[in-house]
């Protein structure tokens, strides 16, 4: 679709969230190195236009579950950059009120950000219990959870899509294909018809299901919208959706991973050819819609915000023991 | 006013009146609908509530529990039924690093009001997969209640209580209990969590015992009357929370005890008990802490060889011998 045919300010925020996911896990990452930051951190870098695509139709309302490479979600979700740096940085003002992220737990339920298990694809199942629950309060609500590809070998992916179908419930279930499940190549980790997609499973649940360019933001966008809009309708025949997002990682399975399973001139091709913000980029100007000036301020904008969400969460202190003791019962 | 009714009638009746009393309130699991559970303990329920509150889910324990997570800290009162707490070995990831950390590891900013119902214990021949009474696993766990009534009023009680309790509750019930009767009043009644109930006094020997193994203790505790021997009978109810208090001040009186549960012996609910009074009144015992427990091997699915594997009044009666030795 031409970019004409869209509202300008959505065209920019999409924009402006790939980019902030971007920054942020660079910045992120420039703290690891600085040793500021432990534990594990799963960088998103190359899978920012699927969250962005996918949560642009999203409301406050909707219900997420992000995955372990997930701050691009959180983000584009709306958590809030200096409650998730102070997570990382272990700080009392992060969004799991002082305990830290490593293996992420960030949340934000006034976002619908409900959190993550950290066990591989527990979201599966999680998510069919929080789409039945919105079925029978009969709202217009949606749960989105993603995985990565490699989620869908597990056990529960099969316990969770049944569900979903059977009880035709508001739910897309998104999956980050990034051809890697931590070290393990796609082609070693499923068994698929010869070209066929993680999508096609969904088919014999009678889920409707796509396979999307992960790395373009519009056809992300445009698959999610449908999906949404769906979802919420409880006239629709089939309310749930498996969105398969192509895309892949630049980075290891975690920070410190040295990656060798990783073919570098592949990395180099997607990095050189198939970016989605250097492509985004690139299509907002050609197409006219916005000038170089127009980028440049956004993009000082988005600096600015990272600057500010780190200086804030650096401000805020380390707890104390007594920490570990609260918030296990209510 | 007071009548008998069974384990099963008091259940269900719990669940009648709390579902009853918040629309909120779904209950469902392996065929707990339309056969209303295969002990019979959801039966009425979906014919009065609908399908939609009250239905059979996929055999799919990681589901059943994963999603009931999902529908608590979105709002909803799940009651999930495991047909056996044996079953719970399937969930173990959803109940172990779910159900009790999500919660907590979020930043307590959700409550997670699941109960999970689990009928635990040996009972006609259903082998070492079927009979089995896990609940010392849980009690290791973090963030979950554990529940284990032994009479109706009890268990109706602490059904109630469990059901709107904000927190995830593991309440195991004992399938012999099912067909027992009890008082238990016609008025509406909670118990709390972390009380224990003294079944007997008695100023000799103390005797902390669960679940069917109540019934066994008080049996053995009137034959030990007989020969002078004044035991008391406590009940934990809960073993999360875990009422100390009433158990050392037992403890203070006699200065001996015996545990009896039908879960093995090595790592079994006894253990946590005992490890607290050796920490905490090594000095007040008058002899060495004496556990009554299931033996350490499988159980067998042979319904003959199933006497072995349950403490008995005997057994019971040696133990508190033993202890005035």
């Amino acid at each position: 679709m031409a970019l004409s045919k869209y509202d300008k300010d959505l065209l920019l925020d999409l924009y402006r969230t790939m980019l902030t996911s971007r920054r942020f896990d660079q910045e992120l990452i420039r703290l690891l190195h600085d040793g500021k930051v432990g534990g594990f951190h799963h960088s998103g870098q190359g899978h920012e236009a699927i969250a962005a695509g996918i949560c642009a139709s999203l409301e406050d309302k909707d219900y997420l579950f992000y995955h372990h490479r997930g701050c691009n979600q959180q983000i584009s979700k709306g958590i809030s950059l200096e409650g998730i740096y102070a997570d990382f940085l272990g700080r009392v003002d992060g969004t799991t009120g002082g305990l830290g992220s490593g293996i992420v737990h960030h949340v934000d339920p006034d976002k619908g950000i409900l959190g993550q298990s950290g066990t591989i694809g527990e979201s599966y199942i999680l998510a069919a219990g929080v789409g039945y629950s919105i079925k029978y309060r009969g709202t217009d609500q949606v749960c989105v959870a993603f995985n990565g590809d490699g989620a869908t070998a597990r056990e529960v992916f099969h316990g969770g899509i049944n569900w979903v179908g059977l009880y035709n419930l508001p739910v897309i279930y998104v999956i980050e294909n990034n051809l890697l499940a931590s070290s393990l190549h796609f082609q070693n980790s499923h068994s698929l018809k010869e070209g066929g997609s993680l999508a096609d499973r969904a088919d014999s649940y009678d889920v409707p299901s796509f396979v999307v360019d992960g790395n373009d933001v519009l056809a992300v966008y445009e698959v999610a919208k449908e999906a949404i809009a769906r979802a919420r309708n409880p006239k629709e025949r089939r309310r749930c959706t498996l969105i398969e997002a192509m895309t892949y990682r630049y980075r290891g399975h975690f920070e410190g991973d040295s990656a060798e399973y990783m073919d570098k001139d592949v990395i180099e091709e997607w990095r050189e050819n198939r970016d989605p913000l250097d492509n985004y980029r690139k299509k907002l100007l050609d197409s006219g819609t916005f000038n170089e000036k127009d980028l440049t301020k956004l993009e000082k904008e988005v600096d600015d915000t990272i600057k500010n969400a780190i200086a804030k969460a650096e401000a805020s202190p380390i707890p104390g023991r007594d920490r570990i003791f609260e918030g296990l019962y209510a | 006013m007071m009548r008998k009714i069974t384990m099963r009638e008091a259940l269900n009746e719990a669940l009648f009146e709390e579902m009853e009393r918040n629309k909120n309130t779904l209950c469902f699991g392996e065929d707990v609908g339309y056969i209303g559970g295969i002990f019979g303990v959801t039966r009425g329920l979906q014919e009065k509530f609908g399908k939609e509150r009250v239905w059979d889910t996929p055999i799919a324990e990681c589901t059943i529990v994963g999603a009931a997570l999902g529908m608590a800290i979105t709002g909803l009162v799940p009651i999930a039924e495991m047909q056996f707490a044996d079953f719970m070995a399937v969930a173990f990831d959803e109940v172990h690093n779910k159900l009790g950390k999500w919660r907590y590891m979020h930043g307590g900013k959700f409550e997670v009001p699941v109960t999970l119902r689990l009928p635990i214990g040996i009972s006609g021949g259903a082998g070492p997969e079927h009979s089995q009474s896990p609940q010392a696993l849980f009690v290791h766990s973090q963030g979950l209640y554990v529940v284990i009534p032994s009479n109706p009023r009890d268990a109706k009680g602490l059904l109630k209580q469990a059901i709107r309790d904000p927190n995830p509750v593991l309440f195991f019930e004992h399938k012999k209990l099912y067909e027992v009767k009890g008082e238990v009043e016609e008025e509406e009644f909670l118990i709390p969590f972390g009380k224990a109930a003294v079944k007997k006094q008695g100023t000799d020997v103390t005797i902390v015992a669960t679940a069917l193994q109540v019934t066994t203790a008080l049996e053995a505790a009137e034959l030990l009357e007989k020969d002078n021997i004044s035991v008391e009978v406590i009940d934990p109810r809960t073993l999360v929370p875990l009422d100390t208090d009433t158990i050392f001040e037992s403890i203070k009186k006699t200065g001996r005890l015996v545990i009896v549960h039908e879960d093995p012996k090595r790592g079994g609910t006894g253990a946590e008990i005992a490890a607290l009074v050796a920490e905490e009144l090594l000095f007040d015992l008058e002899a060495p802490i004496k556990r009554v427990a299931g033996p350490d091997v499988p159980i067998a699915q042979n319904i003959h060889l199933e006497k072995y594997y349950v403490p008995s009044v005997e057994d019971i009666i040696e133990a508190v011998k033993e202890t005035l030795d």
